[in-house]
């Protein structure tokens, strides 16, 4: 039986090579894509967790400052360390600063921490200096370099070295090197007494890292000792950490998923294209197989088995083209998949059995869904009537169906779209936007169901005004004969869809964000040090009359956690006055005045949204130690920082006790002078590692930024238009050569092929109009959903819904002519046959 | 080998009954024509026969265990009809995908037997059917008349009680159905087997052992 | 006497071992009058200082051992650095229980001061993290309580003296070597009844025992050619107390010795370098590294023979953060002309304890 089984699938391949291979690769596009989203992920994700934790160590448990800004104090460190329940205590400083050496400049910021070699031998021993690096050890002036630094500054150990940071300045020397530290870490480590020595913070460290002892139960000690901490101090579980940087990239690691997804399903579709015109085609064989013995349930397996054979090789295939691209993508871009949450790593891309099992299941799940209506039709054929006469488009059990739109037809079509808004209204399960997923996946059932009526309902129209013959054939067929029209309609108006649908949202969201960069970058020219204060000397040197600006605006970030399970939000400390606020930052709403003894701020939209704020609202923020009750004096648009950002005025921040210490600068040079101000600048920062830029080369990079981000998404629409395209091909011929007999009939009526051609290529134009005309309403439909409730609810952003007309139309028209191209290739294969031959052996 | 009583079929919303209460028998080694008007219900009769249709009273006892095709289910059925029942239809149906030994294997697939041991069979059969040679050439570039007779060498591949044959020579020229149709009664008589013969042909119908002749009121 | 301050060379041996070039450290003087409960407490200007409680337990278990330690170093490191956490006072402990057919469980902590660890100049109050050693009260109701937490096991301890101080040496003043130059304030006190509890396996259990108290410290090294040093110190079932000690070089032969015997009535005998004698009985020998130590010697302290007899053989304790260092350290039960149960401590055997 299976071998019978095997001949069956050999020459079902064998003479529809292309549609097999088409439908394989579809399968394949599907698996590979979400293999490699997968691959990449899981390998950034591991080695972001690994770097972190060569850095941090394994502790049990971190006690930390809610504000970058803060610190914790001795006396706590030293009060925790005595609970019996602790069993190590490794306090930390750790900062940013600049290395020099003679004409040797870091550059960039490097990190520097200082630890204490008896507590971070056993949490964080991938910091340990090398054991035999002379008798200094630890203790004295020195720092230790990781390899990578060494390899970068060019120093060897034992070069002299100067750290800045600010005004503080170290001259020391580096005294050995960090065997353990991985290969591209860039490192400092000291004595934290020195480096507290040296950059502070007086009588604190940045955190102390704990190990309990075994036994402890982590969940209730962390809580006991939570409420006896004093303010603006937060102390995490350590295992958090791993599941936060995962939830950082969750939102757009779902989104690609569900695109991902879609490839699959466009394959689904293929295969569903596929299996179904060969069950047709196939009518006669399959009823003489019946009539010879082939059990009815055979008669089913073995197009699902078809559909396995697709399948199977189908994802084979996927999981290596995923792999291959997984790892060519880490090779050149690095572990981004564009949200810009990994830059800067190169992960290494680990296939592991239980996945990459998962999504083979997943792809020859995808084929044996869609060979699983034709393999029903293929099983309940009438055996004798298919042996005499061939395929029947409408078996028993189906009849009725598609004859007259049904009440129950009528219902559904009804209350989808009620079910698709209803689901739009509900918020995100679990900070995904699962409900908005749903409901685009009812608008494109909904658009499937509608089909057919709209078919009936248009063509019955048609069919009643004058027209030519070919026309009058063309129409008949759809009316008459829908599952083939419906079947290649519906690939066009899924993958149609889906275009019309991402098109629409990225080009909204560009047009947003490029207004949104023209509001926030309102300077000429911009300068910004990562991680650490602005050098002194550029400082006093602005300060003096000579530097060519007219205007200048200094800010600082920090880092504040309001929620230990959730990414710090941004503070940004801007130097500004309370009623410039409204002109500085691009507000969605109004601007609340506050009363001048309260401290305003102003939220960021994701920050509104992630913590349910609103405008006027006291927010209380652990700011510099203590919490300080802050009112929100408006919202604002921000569309880089997904995770929030609250500013607050520098002289609000000075007098709250804060420092000041300026990382930006916007910079506005005086009027005729551009030229100047850039060659001054260039002066001045040479050798500090400072990003200068104008502001027309952020926003480039920053839109070139964000088409990167989106070229996955280019890709896959373009790949289910094929798909939607090939479909439409595949299902017109079949249908064609169903109708053999038909045209011929015709052709022996005085059809000439000219006429022949025409009438099928009519029909291919009607039904590609049709689909194309459901899956533009559908397309903008989810555009909508995409923009206005999949956007907020993942990235906790909004923006107003634009469609590009002229780009979907142009690809509607496109869609169109490939459709009519598709069709005449179909009818030329139709009409070649030779009528009398055709007539002949359908008796 | 095949016993019909009491055999009654009506189609549905049908005003008249398309046969009612026949009754005959074809013995083990005999070959009976079935002759009769177009229309008057032979293919109905033959699909009832094979359980492609259903019956709506009567039994239908087929081969050496008599067992009644009319009380069986589906997939018995099939079980029976690939046990039991060899089939030649008018039309050939040869699948053109398969190679002419493929074809012939078919059957013997479909009863649960390995064509491998059977390979000599084939053989001898395309032989006896004047094929010899022909194992491993695909359908399309076959005659009709070559067709027919890869299609009787599937017929009795899996030696049947009873062969099935629906107008066996009717697209085939004369000459070519001659030949044709003194090769089935041949091997049918050399396999022993029983076989009913739909045909029009008073020619056809005359070589063989006894007729049957359906009419609108039953059979004479 | 610094016979313990090879314990901080595996953690400090990078640090250390060039340290002390610029650094004055007081030295231990003969006309040093000790005063309590000052003197208790820590003397950071010195080099090295321990507090040394071992003793022997009836409860949960008879002759299990028990011993609790922390050492204080200066290193001479970052002694002109500005910051409260300059590494200029480190502390170590040492904790080990031992059952006797059971075998020796130990643990250890390090910390620099101020930073999860502490220690008081003015009286006996000593921690890293929870672990603890406090004197607390006056006059009979004074009392030394004494907290170790670990995975393996913890002890909750409470000492009570049952018998004055005794000051070794010269009023406290003990001469360590040939050359007076290396000397070192010594304070002891034995004959501590003990109460309290001890957690095994997870089960927490009463105890009660004999403990002795030791609080030394110094600045001066071993002698040079000193490779290591055999020293006891028992408490005597009729009430006495008896400490000895030697130091060995290379051959095995004593440098320096020396014994102090203070009777139940308070009496006091000290032996000189030629009244004490160590000879070794029976050796035991470490699977670990092949040390070969004489857990049962005959210790001779002029007209006194005792033997020694390990309550278990394998009480060697090894560490190998950062480098191997390996030492007897444990119960014996005392036989001879007097008896009792006292602390046997061998060094030197494994490795060579040239600092």
């Amino acid at each position: 039986m299976t071998r019978l089984a095997w001949w069956l699938i050999r020459a079902q391949f064998m003479t529809r090579r292309t549609a097999t291979a088409l439908s394989m690769l579809a399968i394949a596009l599907g698996v590979a894509l979400g293999y490699a989203i997968h691959l990449i992920n899981t390998a950034a994700l591991a080695d972001f967790s690994q770097a972190m934790k060569s850095v941090q160590g394994e502790p049990d448990a971190v006690l930390a400052a809610k504000d970058s800004a803060g610190r914790v104090p001795l006396a706590l460190i030293n009060e925790i360390a005595r609970d019996p329940a602790v069993a190590i205590v490794a306090p930390v400083i750790e900062t940013r600063v600049r290395v020099d050496h003679a004409a040797i400049h870091s550059g960039a910021p490097v990190k520097l921490i200082g630890l204490d070699i008896f507590s971070a031998a056993a949490v964080m021993p991938k910091l340990l200096p090398r054991q035999d690096s002379g008798g200094a050890g630890m203790f004295e002036d020195g720092v230790h370099a990781s390899p990578a630094l060494l390899a970068r500054l060019q120093l060897k150990v034992g070069a002299g070295v100067t750290l800045t940071r600010g005004a503080a300045r170290w001259r020391t020397r580096i005294v050995g090197d960090l065997p353990a530290a991985r290969p591209d870490d860039l490192l400092l480590v000291a004595d934290i007494a020195w480096v507290q020595a040296r950059f502070g913070p007086p009588d604190a460290v940045s955190e102390g890292r704990l190990r309990l002892m075994p036994g402890t139960r982590l969940a209730s000690w962390l809580e006991t000792w939570t409420a006896r901490l004093p303010a603006g101090l937060t102390l995490r579980a350590a295992a958090d950490d791993t599941q936060r940087v995962s939830n950082i990239s969750r939102a757009y690691r779902v989104n690609l998923n569900v695109l991902a997804l879609v490839a699959l399903l466009t394959g689904a579709f293929l295969v569903f294209a596929t299996q179904l015109t060969a069950v047709a085609q196939r009518s006669t064989q399959f009823a003489l197989l019946g009539v010879l013995g082939l059990s009815p349930r055979m008669r089913l397996l073995q197009v699902l088995f078809e559909g396995l054979a697709i399948g199977v090789p189908g994802a084979a295939l996927g999981l290596a083209l995923g792999y291959g691209l997984a790892l060519a993508f880490t090779r050149v871009m690095g572990g981004d998949l564009g949200g810009g949450f990994f830059s800067g790593s190169t992960p290494v891309i680990a296939a592991r059995l239980l996945p990459s099992l998962s999504f083979f299941a997943l792809g020859c799940a995808a084929s044996l869904a869609g060979a699983l209506y034709p393999a029903w039709l293929n099983r309940v054929q009438p055996l004798a009537q298919a042996l005499k006469t061939g395929f029947a488009q409408r078996p028993p059990a189906v009849h009725g169906l598609y004859a007259r739109p049904r009440r129950s037809v009528l219902i559904a079509s009804a209350l989808l779209p009620l079910a698709a808004l209803g689901l739009t209204r509900l918020p995100a399960l679990d900070g995904l936007p699962l409900a908005g997923y749903g409901a685009i996946a009812l608008v494109l059932v909904l658009g499937i169901a509608v089909a057919p009526l709209l078919t009936q309902i248009v063509f019955g129209a048609v069919a009643r005004r004058a027209l030519s013959a070919p026309q009058r054939v063309a129409v008949q067929n759809i009316v008459q004969a829908p599952l083939m029209a419906q079947v290649a309609a519906s690939g066009l108006i899924v993958s149609f869809a889906l275009t019309v649908s991402m098109v629409t949202m990225v080009s909204s969201f560009r047009l947003a964000v490029d207004q949104w960069l023209d509001a926030v970058l309102p300077a000429p020219l911009y300068v910004r040090s990562k991680g650490m204060p602005l050098p002194q000397e550029l400082l006093a040197a602005l300060e003096r009359g000579a530097a060519p600006f007219a205007r200048i605006e200094r800010s600082a970030h920090g880092a504040l956690s309001l929620d230990p399970q959730r990414p710090a939000v941004v503070l940004l400390v801007r130097e500004m006055r309370r009623a410039d606020a409204a002109a500085r930052l691009p507000f969605t709403g109004p601007v609340v005045a506050v009363a001048t003894d309260r401290v305003p701020v102003w939220i960021s939209e994701p920050m509104q949204e992630l913590y349910r704020l609103a405008p006027g609202q006291t927010l209380r923020l652990p700011l510099l130690g203590r919490e300080v009750d802050t009112v929100i004096g408006g919202v604002w648009r921000d569309y880089s920082r997904q995770f929030g950002a609250v500013v607050i005025a520098s002289d609000d921040y000075i007098a709250l006790g804060g420092q000041f210490e300026v990382s930006d600068l916007a910079l506005w040079p005086r009027r005729g002078e551009e030229a100047a101000a850039k060659a001054w600048l260039a002066a001045h920062a040479a050798g500090y590692g400072l990003d200068i830029a104008e502001s027309s080369e952020i926003r480039a990079l920053s839109l070139s930024i964000f088409d990167k981000s989106f070229a996955v998404t280019y890709a896959l629409e373009a790949a289910a238009m094929l798909i939607g395209l090939f479909g439409l091909a595949v299902t017109l011929a079949a249908s064609v050569w169903l109708r053999a007999r038909e045209l011929a009939t015709l052709s022996a009526l005085g059809f000439d092929r000219a006429m022949l051609t025409r009438a099928v290529m009519f029909e291919g134009a009607l039904i590609a109009g049709i689909g194309l005309g459901l899956g533009l309403a559908c397309g903008i439909a989810i555009g909508a959903i995409l923009t206005h409730v999949v956007n907020p609810q993942a990235f906790h952003w909004r923006m107003e819904l634009t469609v590009p007309w002229l780009q979907v139309l142009l690809g509607a028209a496109l869609t169109l002519a490939a459709g009519i191209a598709a069709s005449r290739f179909a009818a030329r294969l139709a009409t070649r046959l030779p009528a009398a031959q055709v007539l002949a052996s359908a008796q | 080998m095949l016993t019909v009583t009491d055999l009654s079929k009506r189609h549905p919303n049908a005003v008249r009954a398309v046969f009612d209460e026949l009754a005959f028998a074809v013995a083990a080694g005999e070959i009976v024509a079935l002759v009769g008007e177009s229309g008057v219900g032979k293919s109905t009769l033959l699909n009832c026969i094979a359980g492609l249709e259903p019956a709506d009273r009567g039994a239908i006892l087929i081969g050496r265990e008599a067992r009644d095709i009319v009380r069986l289910d589906e997939a018995a059925r099939a079980a029976l009809r690939a046990a039991s029942i060899g089939f030649v239809f008018q039309a050939f149906h040869v699948l053109p995908t398969l190679t002419v030994a493929q074809n012939i294997a078919v059957p013997l697939l479909l009863s649960g037997l390995a064509p491998g041991e059977h390979q000599a069979r084939i053989e001898a059969l395309l032989a006896r059917v004047g094929l010899a040679g022909f194992a491993q050439r695909w359908p399309p570039s076959l005659s009709g008349g070559e067709l027919q007779r890869v299609a009787i060498a599937r017929a009795l591949v899996h030696r049947p009680a009873l062969i099935l044959a629906d107008e066996p020579t009717g697209n085939l020229d004369p000459r070519t159905a001659d030949e044709v149709l003194a090769l089935l009664l041949e091997r049918v008589r050399e396999e022993h087997a029983s076989a009913l013969i739909v045909t029009h042909s008073q020619h056809v119908a005359q070589r063989c052992d006894r007729i049957l002749t359906l009419t609108p009121d039953g059979l004479q | 006497m610094r016979r313990r301050s090879f314990l901080l060379t595996p953690l400090l041996l990078p640090a250390l071992a060039a340290a002390g070039h610029a650094v004055r450290y007081a030295a231990a003087s003969r006309s040093t009058r000790l005063a309590f409960p000052r003197d208790h407490g820590a003397h950071p200007e010195f080099r090295t200082e321990w507090w040394y409680v071992t003793g022997a337990l009836e409860l949960p278990e008879r002759d299990m051992g028990f011993q609790l330690t922390f050492f204080r170093s200066r290193p001479g490191r970052a002694e002109t650095l500005r910051s409260p956490i300059a590494a200029s006072q480190i502390l170590f402990a040492h904790a080990a229980v031992t059952r006797p057919g059971a075998g020796l469980l130990h643990a250890e902590r390090a910390a620099r001061a101020n930073l999860g660890a502490g220690f008081s100049a003015t009286d006996c109050d000593v921690h890293i993290g929870a672990w603890q050693m406090q004197r607390g009260g006056a006059g009979p109701d004074q009392s030394l309580r004494l907290a170790v937490h670990d995975a393996a096991f913890a002890f909750e301890l409470l000492l009570k003296p049952t018998q004055a101080l005794l000051l070794q040496g010269d009023g406290g003043w003990s001469q360590k070597g040939p050359q007076p130059a290396l000397a070192s304030h010594y304070v002891s006190w034995p004959q501590l009844q003990v109460s309290g509890s001890v957690t095994l396996d997870g089960r927490r259990q009463a105890a009660t025992g004999r403990a002795w108290f030791d609080h030394e410290w110094s600045s001066e090294v071993l002698g040079p050619g000193s490779v290591g040093w055999d020293w006891i110190g028992i408490n005597l079932v009729d009430g006495g107390a008896l400490m000895a000690f030697r130091i060995r070089d290379g051959a095995g032969a004593s440098v320096y010795a020396h014994a102090a015997l203070r009777a139940a009535d308070g009496r006091l005998t000290q032996f000189g370098a030629d009244e004490v004698g160590f000879t070794p009985l029976r050796h035991w020998t470490s699977p670990r590294n092949g040390a070969s130590y004489p857990v049962q010697m005959e210790i001779r302290c002029g007209p006194h023979r005792i033997r020694t007899a390990p309550v278990h053989d394998d009480q060697e304790i090894s560490t190998h953060r950062p480098l191997p260092i390996s030492y007897w350290e444990g119960l014996v039960i005392i036989e001879g002309t007097l008896g009792g149960r006292g602390y046997l401590e061998m060094t030197g055997y494994a490795n060579s304890m040239n600092l």
